[in-house]
């Protein structure tokens, strides 16, 4: 089967993995997934200089893992990988249908052709 | 963004375009290969424009519904309709396991034959008049796929069951 235009690209996946590889990220993302967060908010419990968590923000926001608000002042952010997650995991069912579907095609096409086959031969 | 997103599908099938084409339009047909790991029973299938496809697929004691109206029929090239998840009165539903899936989904179906007898099948879908939220679902599902959490998603599921679990 050959998928266009989304196919998977292993470097935006490597982006994925490199956010989660340092744990104060991983804590962030612990922090969000109890809802949004302000920067100020996020660097409280960690001790952390607020330039400081703005770096591991972007790097968390540009793996597409979270996302976060330009209109307001604080800018609070919000982890983006759940909704994202099942709509993703609901398209590969879609896609898995049609290519367990379009497998039963080729067979049946197959099938198809060597009965009209043998239907010439017979002829 | 003023793009819609489209999802794309490409097969090369080994058998000329009229024969493929009759797979997609002969209900006997459609039926054996439509659906997989299901029984397939094809209720109507009036393949011109406004015509209608009612199609339920079986499988233990559950029956899911679909509901095509076919836009556009040029044998042997092209066919075009609107695919929707239906109850089982063929009324448009939303589907069971996303609320925001786009209920329609226009569908385009391209054959075309090369010179060796093969057929190129090209399969679309984009939301068709669909909500915002609706778009921004199935945007939000390609863009994922495109990142390759396909790939990745058991990992990120995994993932994100731990940090919810540490977070209580």
């Amino acid at each position: 089967m050959a998928l266009h235009g989304y196919s998977p690209k292993p470097q935006a996946l490597d982006a994925v993995f490199a956010a989660l590889a340092d744990p104060t990220r991983r804590a962030i993302l612990s922090r969000l997934a109890t809802g949004e967060a302000s920067v100020n908010e996020l660097a409280a419990p960690f001790e952390m200089s607020q330039p400081a968590v703005s770096k591991h923000l972007k790097v968390l926001e540009r793996a597409g893992l979270i996302e976060r608000d330009i209109d307001k002042q604080r800018r609070p952010a919000r982890l983006k990988a759940e909704p994202m997650a099942a709509a993703v995991s609901w398209l590969e069912e879609f896609r898995a249908f049609w290519s367990s579907s379009l497998d039963q095609l080729d067979g049946l096409l197959h099938e198809l052709k060597q009965a009209e086959k043998k239907g010439a031969d017979n002829d | 963004m003023t793009e819609v997103p489209t999802y794309v599908l490409e097969r090369v099938f080994d058998a000329p375009r009229a024969l493929v084409w009759r797979t997609f339009t002969e209900p006997e047909l459609l039926s054996r290969w439509y659906g997989p790991n299901v029984e397939t029973i094809v209720h109507r299938l009036d393949v011109k424009p406004g015509g209608l496809w009612l199609n339920e697929m079986k499988w233990g004691g559950n029956s899911n519904y679909e509901r095509v109206e076919y836009t556009e029929v040029e044998p042997p090239a092209r066919l075009v309709w609107l695919h929707s998840v239906a109850d089982a009165d063929w009324n448009i539903a939303t589907n069971p396991m996303m609320a925001d899936w786009p209920r329609v989904l226009l569908t385009t179906v391209t054959l075309e034959e090369d010179d060796s007898g093969r057929t190129t099948m090209r399969l679309t879908w984009v939301p068709h008049e669909a909500s915002a939220a609706e778009l921004a679902c199935f945007a939000s599902a390609l863009e994922g796929l495109d990142k390759g959490w396909g790939a990745g998603m058991a990992l990120l599921e995994e993932l994100l069951a731990e940090l919810q679990a540490d977070a209580v």
